[in-house]
């Protein structure tokens, strides 16, 4: 563990980050485009990461770093997925 | 580790969850789906090369801090190259020409 | 495909395989392999140009990519948080000076990290179609500047027709 007031300050930001990307997936039922739903999805990616590696930090628990480093390989297959996926659904 | 850098890095970790804030505004409050995309890959990519930075006086080693700028590195690439395939998808009217 | 040439492809490979497995000398015995076989798949996708990146135009174009970073994060926090600002969004269409290549996908790749720019295609036409935040901003300008900072590091020129 990191020593109190760092520990303190880091699971703080982990929290804000959490919040703000909870906030961001309202664009997931919201939409309107697909595209916005993937992309309150790649949010939660990125900030993962983030909450991830501040977790990491504060526990000392270096796995989470690797946890968050395949968060990060997932993200890009996803939207180059998505991608592929619209563009064979659109020449139909 | 100092404590000057401890609270330089705690600085740096907090102006990245404001970052974090921002491109949720931007993506709930932008207007087209283009815009929410800018919101979307700039903020966060700042966001989190900020935590990344601030976080570097924290790790137990450089091996670790390497790896920790390897995150970001790909987050970058990858988020910058996703922005431009999914913007292509969802653009707005071509200007004439 | 020439032993030099995986050779200096495998090496930033090999490291990326250290900085993600660790430097322990027992994990060589995949990591040599896989940044072997690694460096022959890229140098099928994208053969060496033959042509080494120089180095300061190349440290120029990394600080470059990390003040775009910097500033295209503090616009949007601008845009997003102060209901004054807003945006005007619209697609403008750029010229290219650039042929095809690594040099022009690295030009897109800044742009796309640039405040306020988001390229997204080409049109008929052959010139890039750039997603503007703001339409009321120079965006043909900072493109062409960005262009000019990729060719240099590349050693080619960049023709505006």
């Amino acid at each position: 563990m990191a020593e109190a007031p760092v520990l303190v300050a880091l699971i703080l930001a982990a929290l804000v980050i959490l919040a703000s990307v909870a906030g961001g997936l309202w664009r997931v039922l919201r939409g309107p485009d697909p595209a916005d739903r993937l992309m309150a999805t790649q949010l939660l990616g990125t900030g993962g990461i983030a909450v991830l590696l501040l977790l990491g930090a504060a526990t000392r628990q270096p796995a989470l770093l690797d946890v968050a480093l395949v968060l990060a390989l997932l993200g890009a297959f996803a939207s180059v997925a998505f991608v592929l996926a619209s563009r064979l659904v659109g020449s139909r | 580790m100092s404590a000057v850098l401890a609270f330089l890095g705690l600085l740096a970790v907090a102006a990245g969850a404001g970052f974090f804030v921002a491109g949720t505004a931007g993506v709930i409050r932008f207007p087209d789906t283009p815009s929410r995309l800018h919101a979307l890959t700039k903020a966060d990519n700042l966001g989190l090369g900020l935590v990344v930075l601030g976080l570097l006086p924290f790790v137990p080693g450089w091996f670790f801090a390497l790896k920790l700028l390897l995150v970001w590195a790909l987050v970058l690439l990858s988020g910058a190259t996703a922005a431009q395939l999914i913007a292509e998808r969802v653009r707005g009217p071509e200007p004439p020409a | 495909m020439s032993m030099a040439a995986v050779v200096r492809r495998g090496l930033p490979f090999l490291g990326l395989w250290l900085v993600l497995a660790g430097p322990d000398p027992s994990g060589l015995a995949f990591g040599l392999p896989a940044a072997a076989l690694a460096a022959g798949m890229s140098l099928r996708l994208l053969p060496a140009s033959g042509r080494a990146p120089r180095l300061r135009p190349a440290l120029r174009l990394g600080a470059a990519v990390l003040q775009a970073s910097v500033g295209a994060g503090i616009d949007i926090a601008r845009r997003a948080l102060d209901p004054r600002r807003g945006v005007r969004p619209g697609v403008v269409a750029v010229p290219l000076g650039m042929p095809p290549g690594p040099a022009r996908d690295g030009f897109r790749l800044l742009a796309s990290l640039q405040p306020g720019t988001l390229p997204c295609g080409l049109d008929g036409a052959g010139r890039l179609l750039v997603h503007a935040l703001d339409t009321g901003l120079p965006v043909a300008a900072e493109m062409h500047a960005a262009e000019a900072l990729f060719a240099a590091a590349a050693g080619q020129a960049v023709r505006h027709g």
